[in-house]
């Protein structure tokens, strides 16, 4: 990859919609980093899980191009709504994609996973009391 | 006489049509033909040069990071936080995650 931007702006706006989207599901908060780790990935994806304003509450993906690893990291309170092997389906899709070279397409396609699986249905009636 | 050398014979057999093609045969049967290939050419490689370069499984990555959806704002150093009272859980006061869960993948 030659120097420049990892994205263009159109492939950042589908990137950034995505998240959005997934965040308006599932009450998340995602988080999607794409970069060289200093040390090994999963260490590394731990510390900027923890960076971020509110981490039990939050999901990071963490893409490391030049070492073709992929991470998703769920905080306390997002592991209950996504599950690992939701994630695991997930970064499964994703791989196959970042395999074909396609980053924005598996990134896409993972957060919009990711957001399907952690989407919690509205409670219909739950305050009213239970009749026979 | 004809020679024997092929090439010689070539040389002598061209050499008169050379020099008697004009500017119009030239923009004819050079031009044209390098004007189509150029605009093929362009056809081609119009997309990749449009949405800039692509990412090449294992080939290195020069591009810096990017983060979506990163941190809003600095956090404070969690050694310069005021004391807090005892008994007061510090699991969210310094922000810090206690159980993470997920999945890894490499390709």
């Amino acid at each position: 990859m030659p120097a420049g931007d990892a994205f263009t702006p159109e492939q950042l706006y589908d990137i950034e919609r995505a998240v959005r989207h997934a965040e308006t599901a599932s009450g998340l908060h995602f988080s999607v980093y794409v970069g060289g780790a200093d040390s090994e990935t999963r260490p590394f994806a731990l510390e900027l899980l923890n960076e971020l304003d509110d981490p039990d509450n939050s999901v990071l993906v963490y893409v490391d191009p030049a070492g073709r690893r992929l991470e998703i990291v769920t905080g306390a309170n997002a592991r209950r709504q996504l599950t690992d092997t939701s994630a695991g389906l997930a970064a499964l899709a994703m791989q196959t994609s970042f395999a074909a070279g396609d980053l924005t397409g598996g990134l896409v396609t993972g957060i919009q996973q990711l957001g399907d699986h952690a989407h919690q249905a509205p409670l219909v009636h739950a305050k009213e009391p239970h009749q026979q | 006489m004809r020679p024997r050398n092929g090439r010689g014979c070539l040389r002598t057999r061209l050499l008169p049509v050379i020099t008697q093609l004009s500017g119009h045969t030239l923009l004819v049967f050079v031009g044209i033909p390098a004007l189509v290939v150029a605009v093929l050419a362009l056809l081609v490689f119009a997309s990749s040069i449009a949405k800039g370069p692509r990412y090449r499984p294992g080939l290195s990555w020069w591009a810096p990071p990017v983060w979506i959806g990163g941190p809003t704002a600095t956090k404070p150093d969690p050694a310069s936080l005021p004391e807090l009272p005892a008994g007061t859980t510090t699991a969210t006061a310094t922000g810090v995650a206690r159980t993470t869960g997920g999945a890894s993948a490499s390709w």
